[in-house]
């Protein structure tokens, strides 16, 4: 996270990014005053405790829900100023997710499942990407199975493929390991790692699990809506370290 | 327990409004018909009673020639009379005579338009004997005057003081010196009356020179009682002649009333009030297993606390009891707006209903909240003790959902019921008789019904495979979750499939009626014009024209053979039949009789001609004698000098004019059939034929085309009566199928979710759930048209009458409800749909 970055490099920016529930004494800041850069081709883990705002975060970057107040672009695109549909299609087009679970259509098979985003749009696949992409999945015999044939960690390596087919600006993934054992999760973290390493896919993940953030370049650390740090290049163990140094320096921040 | 139910009750409020609307439409509907059936039935016997409160006895003769309500008796000899009035206790009797009379209306056109009994007869001075009351003016004294009913004045804008035309058949002119009431009401529901002067009466109504009486009507002097009268006159009065009181006239009436017309109206009335809740419990039934899939966790919850299968069996019925009772009720309060718009849709239709206030009885309140209530139960009670049977650790773990597969029982067992239904019926239809036909369809229903979550897997690929086509991907999900529940598609399919059968049934057999009837009279008439009145009192005998007007027309340059059919009824070999009489010199010039015995020109006034179904069924060969019992009370033995294969236009007898006239009373010609000379063409003909009609009543001239068309008519009114009353049904059907669809949305707000964060728009998530409503939509519609194709052919092949020997099912007809029953599930589609598109995706994806 440098402030060096140029504009263009910059996958998804939040300026001022401040979200409330609710009004008056019942009024709750998820977000407060948020300012953000997400640098094209990096893989980016947000971490912080239960309630710390990183579900809310992931959730208006990618334009599910809107901010309070402040800004969010997607490459040039400014969410608030997009209507609906046009939203829809910005997620459709250039957004990628995979969520904690149920994360595929159930009566389509995982091949379907991958390509969904591009049948929902109309378009065609890049076949030889999308070849390449199911490589990496390790499930290219698998395909004509429904998600109900697969493990967990199967249908989540299919969740990562589908967000990947497309070639979006950024996958978002929420805690997409969350539901899954440490061997499968280790599985899907690699997969995402690889799609940085060798396709450069810009990648901005929701996690709690240091293991999990240790597979990013970068880790942010968030706690009552606010950024309270960053960790480049972060281990399993330095993600501890860090964590408990938050505590001890922070101890007020839990209000 | 209770306040579990009730809480669980008020949190579904929402969901269950949908199954108390079902249930409460489905009871308004039988409440309806009940009410009006029981309002009618009032309206009725008040009006016999006030017609007849001071009649009290009636004298008439005992040979019935037909029965019911309008039924027709031989006549009295006047000579009676003096006898009568001499008779101890008999205050005054009065002769009562009545005839067939058509009023023209102020514009030349007949009142009534040929379609309510037309009633002319002698005005009856003694007003204790007479059922009219007069309103205006005063009662006729000279040959030319008349009193008429107060609604015929109104509908053809006569007033005392007029001169208008009355058709006894032959044209009169007539001076109105007086407007009636029937009781108080303006007439014996829309029958038109025209009261006359006695010789007046006997010059024009009864037949030439006669002098016998319709009836004569009995008033008690003070302190005798009418029972007793009644005995007293019996032990005067010759054999033959009956002596009952207004009171038991009045009973009779009704009686004939009740098991006639409105025995049928109400029977007809139940039976889709009966197709209406049977759709309403498949909808009902769906809604209760789709929640009792959906509270799974709940309930295995309540369990693991410890509550006994009986328990929750119990709040089960305690929550279906509740929305019975209280969709029931509502049903019931809807039943009375149902009431008064079934009068309204009949009155649409020309059937004229006597007017009155509503009666509300308890009894029909009971009646319709208990079946209500009972179809409820049953309906819910299924789902809830499958729900309370399973185990409570496996609710627990397992993710809620219906079985997706279909047992190999059910396919087995869908199947057999299907064949033996299906065997039954069509071995009814070979001969196996009508009660085997109607066992067979009820078990091929039921076989659907079984058989159908078998038939959703192929049926949705078939149909889903045009929305695949079209909408790719929408399309695609739309057919697989049609598919993913296939119990469910079929219960939702079910109600719909139950009303497009009773619907397609109806269907083929009006179409086959028709095809009939137009085969019928096609292969028959010969004729290039037919003057008629059209209706059925043309068809009955109790209508018609003049012979003169058959003699004016073969005066007409144009005309080769015109003959006029009679028709009336008789007592033959002790049965009540109607007959038609002809010249039979003539009548092979106009139609086509089929003779196969004897030959036509051998009818005369002692004999008469048979059709050979009815030669065949009794047994009668040429030459055989049959005993008859003419209208006037005469009887005579008559030959059967012909046997005929084609029935179509004169009906099964056919008697010769110069053996009927003398007998029949009034002369009236119900048809005239017109051969034109070879080398006239129709069009200027029958313009000439109109403008010689014109002054009798204005009838109907067609030619043989149109003659075709008109005969069957009638079929299209049956139809469309049939359609409104099963419009109702399939309303409900697609309630049904809207309900389903939300409650499916509900279970899977998640993936609607998931598709709408990857990108789908509201389009086209709207696309998806109308899809998915046409699917199920046009599978219930399709098994539908299949079922009541098959029942219809089944009626018509075991039905074994000459009305209805071709089958035919209209491609065109057909096609159309396949049409509609897809926009059926575009329009149950469009909330849910509407719903799906509106999910807010974070909360849809945040609900796992």
């Amino acid at each position: 996270m440098t402030e060096l970055q140029t504009r263009t490099d910059v996958a998804v920016r939040a300026e001022h990014a401040t979200k409330v529930y609710g009004t008056g004494t019942t009024a709750v800041t998820a977000l407060d005053d948020v300012s953000l850069e997400f640098p094209a081709g990096q893989f980016t883990a947000i971490m912080g405790p239960s309630g710390s705002g990183k579900s809310t975060l992931l959730h208006c970057l990618a334009g599910l829900d809107t901010l309070t107040s402040g800004k969010v672009f997607v490459g040039d695109a400014e969410l608030g100023r997009l209507t609906d549909r046009q939203l829809t299609l910005l997620r459709r087009d250039r957004i990628g997710f995979v969520f904690q679970a149920f994360n595929l259509m159930s009566t389509l098979t995982a091949g379907e499942n991958i390509t969904l985003p591009m049948t929902l749009a109309g378009a065609a696949p890049d076949r030889d990407w999308l070849a390449s992409v199911i490589e990496r999945t390790g499930l290219a015999g698998r395909l004509g199975h429904r998600p109900a044939e697969l493990s967990g960690g199967q249908q989540q390596r299919v969740a990562v493929a589908r967000a990947l087919a497309s070639r979006p600006q950024i996958v978002f993934a929420d805690e997409p390991t969350g539901n899954l054992d440490s061997r499968s999760g280790g599985e899907v973290l690699g997969f995402l790692r690889g799609a940085r390493e060798e396709f450069g896919q810009t990648i901005a993940m929701v996690t709690h699990d240091p293991v999990a953030a240790s597979f990013a370049d970068t880790a942010v650390f968030l706690a009552d809506g606010r950024v309270v740090g960053v960790l480049d290049r972060p281990t399993a163990a330095g993600v501890l370290d860090y964590l408990a140094n938050l505590e001890t320096a922070h101890p007020e921040e839990g209000r | 327990m209770i306040a579990v139910t009730a809480r669980s009750l008020w949190a579904h409020r929402r969901r269950l409004i949908a199954t108390m609307l079902a249930v409460g439409l489905g009871v308004a509907f039988l409440a309806g018909t009940l009410l009006l059936s029981d309002t009618l039935r009032a309206n009725f016997s008040r009006l016999f009673t006030q017609a007849d409160a001071g009649t009290n006895v009636v004298l008439r003769s005992a040979t019935e020639i037909t029965s019911g309500p309008g039924g027709t008796r031989a006549g009295l000899d006047a000579s009676l009379l003096p006898r009568v009035r001499s008779v101890p206790g008999v205050a005054d009797a009065q002769p009562d005579l009545e005839g067939y009379g058509q009023l023209t209306g102020r514009d030349g056109k007949p009142i009534g338009g040929n379609g309510p009994p037309t009633e002319a007869a002698n005005w009856i001075p003694d007003l204790a004997l007479n059922s009219y009351r007069l309103v205006a003016g005063r009662a006729p004294r000279a040959g030319d005057e008349v009193v008429i009913n107060r609604g015929a004045a109104t509908a053809g804008h006569l007033t005392v003081g007029e001169t208008t035309t009355l058709l006894t058949p032959q044209p009169l002119r007539v001076h109105i010196v007086g407007i009636a009431t029937f009781g108080t009401a303006d007439g014996y529901g829309t029958a038109t009356f025209t009261g006359m002067t006695l010789p007046a009466a006997q010059l024009h109504l009864a037949g030439s020179g006669s002098a016998r009486l319709t009836q004569i009507l009995v008033r008690a002097g003070p302190g005798v009682r009418p029972g007793e009268l009644a005995a007293r006159l019996r032990a005067v009065l010759p054999g033959g002649v009956q002596a009952i009181t207004g009171t038991q006239l009045a009973a009779e009436n009704l009686d004939a009333i009740n098991s006639g017309f409105l025995g049928f109206l109400s029977t007809g009335l139940t039976a889709f009030a009966g197709v209406a809740l049977l759709v309403a419990a498949f909808s009902i039934y769906n809604t209760f297993s789709i929640l009792a899939v959906q509270r799974g966790r709940e309930t295995a919850l309540l369990r693991a606390l410890g509550a006994s299968r009986r328990q929750l069996a119990l709040a089960g019925l305690a929550e279906t009891l509740a929305i019975g009772i209280v969709g029931s009720a509502a049903g019931w309060a809807g039943g009375i707006g149902i009431a008064a718009l079934l009068k309204a849709v009949f009155d649409g239709f020309g059937f004229a209903l006597p007017a009155g206030g509503l009666v509300i009885n308890a009894a029909s309140a009971i009646v319709a909240v208990t079946a209500g209530v009972v179809a409820t139960v049953l309906a819910g009670l299924v789902p809830a003790l499958r729900a309370s049977r399973r185990p409570a650790l496996a609710a627990l773990r397992e993710h809620a959902a219906e079985p997706g597969r279909v047992s190999r029982t059910r396919s087995v067992a869908g199947l057999v019921v299907v064949a033996a239904g299906a065997a039954a019926v069509i071995a009814g239809a070979a001969g196996g008789g009508e009660g085997m036909t109607a066992a067979g369809a009820v078990g091929t229903l039921a076989g659907f019904i079984v058989l159908g979550p078998v038939a959703v897997r192929p049926a949705a690929s078939v149909l889903g495979a045009p929305a695949a086509a079209l909408r790719g991907l929408g399309g695609r999900l739309a057919r697989d979750n049609a598919l993913r529940h296939p119990r469910r598609t079929a219960a939702t399919a079910a109600a719909l499939m139950i009303g497009v059968a009773v619907a397609t049934m109806f269907t083929v057999l009006g179409a086959s009626l028709k095809a009939s009837a137009a085969h019928g009279v096609d292969r028959t008439l010969t004729a290039d014009l037919v003057v008629d009145q059209g209706g059925y009192g043309g068809r009955a005998g109790l209508a018609g024209f003049s012979p003169r007007l058959a003699d004016r027309l073969s005066r007409l340059p144009g005309a080769g053979t015109v003959t006029a059919l009679s028709r009336g009824s008789v007592l033959l070999g002790g049965q009540s039949q109607t007959i038609t009489a002809a010249d039979p010199g003539r009548i092979g010039a106009v139609l086509n009789l089929g003779v196969s015995a004897g030959s036509l020109g051998a009818v005369d006034a002692g004999s008469f001609a048979v059709s050979s179904t009815v030669a065949a069924d009794r047994h009668w060969r040429v030459g055989r004698t049959v005993p008859v019992v003419y209208p006037d009370g005469s009887t005579a033995r008559l030959r059967v000098a012909a046997i005929f294969g084609h029935p179509d236009v004169t009906g099964d007898y056919l008697f010769a004019l110069s053996g009927w006239r003398p007998h029949a009373g009034q002369a009236l010609d119900g048809t005239i059939l017109i051969r034109l000379k070879p080398g006239v063409t129709a069009g200027p003909a029958r313009a000439s034929v109109t403008a010689i009609t014109a002054a009798a009543g204005q009838p109907r001239v067609q030619d043989r085309d149109q003659y075709l068309a008109s005969a069957t008519s009638g079929v299209n009114t049956i139809l469309g009566l049939v359609y409104v009353m099963l419009a109702l049904a399939i309303g409900i059907a697609l309630m049904g199928v809207a309900n389903t669809l939300s409650l499916s949305i509900h279970e899977r707000t998640r993936e609607l979710g998931l598709l709408r964060a990857l990108g789908q728009t509201r389009a086209q998530a709207r696309g998806m759930i109308r899809w998915e409503s046409v699917i199920v939509a046009a599978f219930g519609t399709v098994g539908g048209v299949i079922l009541g194709t098959f029942l219809g052919w089944a009626v018509v092949r075991s039905s074994g009458r000459a009305t209805l020997g071709a089958f035919a099912a209209p491609p065109l007809q057909l096609a159309l409800f396949l049409v509609l029953g897809v926009l059926t599930g575009v329009l149950a589609g469009i909330r849910p749909a509407r719903r799906a598109a509106r999910l807010n995706v974070l909360t849809a994806i945040a609900a796992a």
